[in-house]
């Protein structure tokens, strides 16, 4: 803070300029600027310069003029997994870099104080920084009962979560339960959890889903509002679109398999062992959006579909309810119940018994009412 | 209300919803039909019944449909029925043994089958679909169609046709969103499963009686079914 | 209106659960129009068999579905009315000879032959059956004969035949096996193969007779479609039979009585069962595989070409497809040419479902048999042999109307002359 510049406070931490350009290049790839600026407008560009050169630059000058942008970040209804994910992230010195951009003045998890003096702090952070703060939610809310069954120091989480909204510039929910409501929002949905953008009209929601989110993601939708100031292009979902442009399916490497109509049946046979595409084993990828399958896992590693194990959707609204994990997409969500079959069936019966009684009744009519000559008197129906 | 939403209900509550309908309307229309009675038939056969009813199956559902040149008749319109036995001979593939299928007949039977491999199936969808707009362009010129054809069939058609067009380009991945199309082919197919029981899609199960009882007439008759 | 409501109280009756579910099979594909030929003459798309049941799928929709009564009540679906009656009477009795070609093209094997007679049962409780048809049907409550064939016109035709072909006819013998049943087509105007067949039952030394009770097979109830007729000209039949205490009963060459009496009788009239029902080609047939009468072979191998017409009620219907052929192969091994379609699927002569008695529907009638004559002109016959009476007089007809010089003739009558002493 105190007016530093971020380029400032890595030199004092002992990054040299050479890394730092090398850190702003990779941080221009993760927020998907390789093609900036556009074909037309580098038109007069000398070609010795490499085109990923410029987007780091552009990162470059921004680290270098602008000071760290400060955080609030709020954990409800949430297992803390998009915190762990992120600090345990298997590309430190991205990751490192991008929490080097911020300062985090509130986090539950991972502040070393606790209790009163750290809501002190955090009330002295939203004055200081009011209209310019970055809010983070992990987790659902839960406005059900008057909010009692998430409550922080007392206070609700609609309450907390209001109000911190309120002099944020911009609130991002990260993970699918502040986005989408998730696993505390599943079917029968008991705390009444809904997700941030479900509460917070009026200020930009940007959703990051995902169980948990990709730090990856994170850390490129940070980079992005500190290099431009404003948030990437979103999606219906408010999910930012250079990450949840693709499915999973588009970009997985089984799809050849799913093309051919190779499939794995289950997870110990000679499919499974030959890597043939887990539509069968339940892979919600095709309706999934994400970068799992381009950015990966720890360190790009590896992702679920790639190690075997059909992708659950976590990234999707109502994820939980989304029928079976293992039970094939294109399977109906549930089956009625054999109650509720036989109740049709019933139905379907006892109509048809009634209406062939009634048949029957009128076959028998038809017959008295035939005269043994023509011409017998007839009453229309 | 997104698409996943539109998806979620088309495949949850709408589907159950349909489903159950359609049970209980075919159940009311077969419970109807043979409720009507039976009276006995007390003509001495002339050949046995039963093998009758076996060639007429045969006929009908192995050889007949697909080979315009046994019967005369059909010199004069082959196309026409090599599309209706292409379509139905696709339709069957399509549903029985299409990987996505057979997995909604796992989800609602408890047990699964082997399926063909995609691109066979492909081919017989695209068959099938090419076969359907023969069938639709006949039923537009043709003076007999015009004549039985009314807001009931032309319903079918598309009751059949949506799903099975979304369904090609769902599993080819092209044009639209994947859910947008899923959420429309399970949308068809639910308005499918409802109207099933009030249309002449059902002729799937009177199929049975009618060629049953031509088998048996037949054969009765002393004539090769 | 009342006509009207005679026809659905008939349709009902007759709806059980056989028709019900055959009406429930059809896709409304139009394929039977392809076989009917009477479509295939005109391209009149009314005449599609699936449309010519159309009042009787209203009835049944509007009386038997839920479905169909709402659609009926919120005015959808239109009901029934005279109208209506009186154009399907002109559908069912002018243009469709009840030949069952559709049920073989049908893909669901819907019997529509059976479900469009059942149309013409409520046409006739209608009282919506043609004029001519109806006199004629009148003719023989009254007369036992549509052709004017009283007791005593039959005594003198008889007789007449007897002496002129030298053949012995036994008349009203008590005890004989078999009953034979003549037409009144053939004693009044093809009375050779009245000669013929007593011809070749006494080569065969059969124990038969005539009955000058049951003298008239001929059933123009069954193609009015009014059962109550139908039954009293079946009784007078079976009546005959009773009185002379026969087995069997052979009809002579004539295709829906045979079709009435075999496949219809059993199900009118309980004593139907009693009787062996035999068509004469059946009995001609086995007297020559047994060897009791004997042909002389390629008998007619110098005639030119010859072809045999499948009739609709006999051979189609009534399964006796391969037995004039074996016939025709023996006394005509080099002549005989099959027309095509042939057999099962033959086309029908236009002539049949007393199509051929009502003067108003002739121009139909000669249209569709444009389709015979291209049939037998494309593999150049000029000799047509068939085993319905009915089916020769419409071939006959059609020779003067349209000037063909064709040698029409009855199997009976060809192998009468073709047997060897």
């Amino acid at each position: 803070m105190d007016g530093k510049s971020i380029f400032d406070e890595l030199k004092e931490k002992g990054v040299s300029r050479r890394e730092f350009i090398k850190l702003s290049g990779a941080i221009a790839g993760a927020i998907g600027l390789t093609s900036f600026p556009s074909v037309e407008a580098q038109a007069g560009t000398s070609a010795r310069f490499p085109r990923a050169y410029q987007p780091a630059q552009l990162v470059a000058k921004a680290l270098a003029s602008k000071p760290r942008i400060p955080v609030i970040w709020l954990e409800f209804q949430d297992c803390a997994g998009c915190s762990e994910a992120l600090t345990r992230s298997e590309s430190p010195t991205l990751v490192n870099l991008v929490l080097n951009m911020i300062s985090i003045e509130y986090h539950e998890t991972l502040s070393a104080a606790a209790g009163f003096q750290v809501e002190e702090a955090k009330r002295a952070a939203m004055e200081k920084y009011a209209g310019q703060y970055l809010l983070v939610v992990e987790g659902s809310v839960s406005p059900k009962d008057g909010g009692i069954y998430c409550s922080i120091g007392g206070r609700s989480s609609v309450d907390i979560l209001e109000e911190a909204a309120a002099g944020a510039a911009a609130v991002i929910a990260t993970g699918t339960c502040a986005t989408f409501g998730g696993l505390p929002k599943a079917k029968p949905n008991p705390t009444g959890a809904v997700s941030v953008m479900g509460l917070i009209k009026d200020k930009p929601v940007i959703n990051i889903s995902g169980c948990p989110a990709i730090p990856e993601v994170f850390t490129g939708v940070v980079a992005h509002y500190l290099v431009f100031g404003t948030l990437p292009a979103l999606d219906s979902l408010n999910r930012p679109t250079i990450f949840y442009g693709n499915t999973i399916h588009d970009r997985c490497l089984r799809r050849p398999f799913y093309e051919a109509g190779k499939f794995a049946s289950s997870f110990d046979d000679e499919g499974a062992r030959q890597g043939w595409c887990l539509y069968k084993l339940g892979c919600k990828g095709p309706t999934t959006y994400n970068a799992c399958a381009t950015l990966k896992w720890s360190g790009g590693l590896s992702f679920p579909v790639q190690s075997g194990h059909p992708c659950l959707g976590c990234s999707q609204p109502d994820f939980w309810d989304g029928g079976g994990f293992y039970q094939g997409q294109s399977a109906p969500l549930s089956k009625p119940a054999g109650t509720l079959g036989a109740m049709a069936a019933g139905a379907g019966v006892v109509l048809g018994v009634g209406s062939a009684l009634a048949n029957k009744q009128q076959k028998k009519n038809a017959k008295k009412s035939e005269p043994g000559e023509k011409g017998g008197s007839h009453e229309l129906e | 209300m997104n698409w996943n939403d539109v998806l979620s209900f088309a495949r949850g509550p709408l589907f159950q919803a349909a489903l159950l309908i359609f049970i209980a309307g075919m159940l009311y229309r077969l419970v109807r039909v043979i409720g009507l009675g039976w009276s006995r038939n007390h003509v001495r056969p002339k050949k046995s019944q039963t093998k009758g009813v076996v060639m007429s199956y045969l006929k009908g559902i192995l050889i007949w449909p697909f080979v315009p040149w046994v019967k005369n008749t059909f010199t004069k319109n082959p196309i026409i029925y090599l599309a209706g036995g292409l379509f139905h001979l696709g339709l069957f593939v399509i549903l029985v043994l299409g990987t996505a299928h057979m997995l909604v007949w796992k989800s609602l039977l408890g047990f699964g089958w082997k399926t063909l491999p995609l691109p066979i199936v492909d081919w017989f969808a695209a068959a099938t679909i090419v076969a359907m707009v023969v069938l639709f362009i006949n039923r537009l010129i043709n003076p007999v169609l015009k004549l039985l054809t009314g807001t009931a069939e032309w319903l079918n058609l598309l009751f059949v046709f949506v799903p099975m067009l979304t369904g090609y380009i769902m599993t080819h991945h092209l044009f639209f969103q994947y859910e947008v199309l899923f959420s429309i082919h399970m949308l068809s197919v639910d308005f499918l499963l409802i109207w099933i029981p009030f249309s002449r899609i059902s002729h799937f199960v009177f199929y049975f009686f009618s060629k049953s009882i031509h088998g048996q007439e037949f054969a009765k008759h002393g004539v090769r079914a | 209106m009342i006509a009207t409501q005679q026809a659905i109280n008939m349709f009902v009756q007759e709806t059980g659960g056989w028709a019900a579910s055959q009406l429930e099979a059809c896709t409304r594909c139009g394929m039977c129009a392809e076989a009917c030929h009477f479509y295939q003459s005109s391209a009149n798309p009314e005449y599609a068999p699936v449309w010519k049941l159309e009042i009787l799928k209203r009835a049944y929709e509007q009386r038997f579905t839920l479905v169909g009564k709402f659609k009926t009540a919120i005015g959808i679906d239109k009901k029934i009315t005279d109208q209506d009656v009186a154009h399907w009477s002109e559908l069912n009795y002018y243009a469709c000879t009840v030949c069952n070609k559709c049920a073989m093209v049908c893909p669901m094997g819907i019997d529509l032959g059976t479900l469009l007679h059942t149309v013409r049962s409520g046409l006739a409780a209608a009282g919506m059956v043609p004029e001519d048809l109806e006199t004629a049907v009148m003719k023989q409550v009254i007369e036992g004969s549509p052709l004017g064939m009283t007791a005593s016109v039959w005594d003198s035709r008889l007789e007449w035949v007897a002496d002129e072909w030298e053949v012995d006819i036994p008349r009203d013998v008590k005890g004989a096996d078999t009953l034979v049943v003549f037409t009144s087509i053939e004693v009044m105007k093809f009375p050779t193969n009245v000669a013929a067949i007593a011809k070749i039952l006494n080569a065969a030394g059969e124990k038969w007779t005539v009955s000058s009770s049951a003298r008239e097979v001929v059933n123009f109830g069954f193609y009015e479609g009014d059962q109550e007729h139908e039954k009293l000209f079946m009784r007078r039949l079976f009546d005959g039979a009773k009185e002379l205490g026969v087995k069997r009963i052979v009809v002579t060459e004539c295709g829906h009585a045979y079709d009435a009496l075999r496949f219809h009788a059993p199900n009118l009239l309980s004593e139907a069962n009693d009787y062996e029902i035999v068509h004469i080609t059946g009995v001609m047939a086995d007297l020559v595989k047994s060897g009791r009468i004997k042909l002389q072979e390629g008998f007619y191998d110098n005639v030119g070409t010859l072809t045999l017409h499948d009739a609709c009620k006999i051979q189609r219907k009534g399964g006796y497809i391969q037995e004039p052929r074996d016939i025709l192969n023996i006394i005509a091994p080099k002549s005989f040419k099959e027309m095509t379609p042939n057999q099962e699927e033959a086309i029908c002569c236009g002539g049949g479902g007393g199509v051929i008695a009502i003067k108003a529907a002739d121009p139909i009638r000669y249209d569709v048999f444009t389709l015979k004559i291209d049939q037998v002109n494309k593999i150049g016959a000029n000799m047509v042999t068939m085993t319905c009476s009915n089916c020769r007089l419409q071939f006959t007809d059609c020779m003067d109307h349209f000037k063909l010089d064709w040698k029409i003739t009855g199997l009976a009558q060809m192998v009468a002359d073709a047997m060897v002493e």
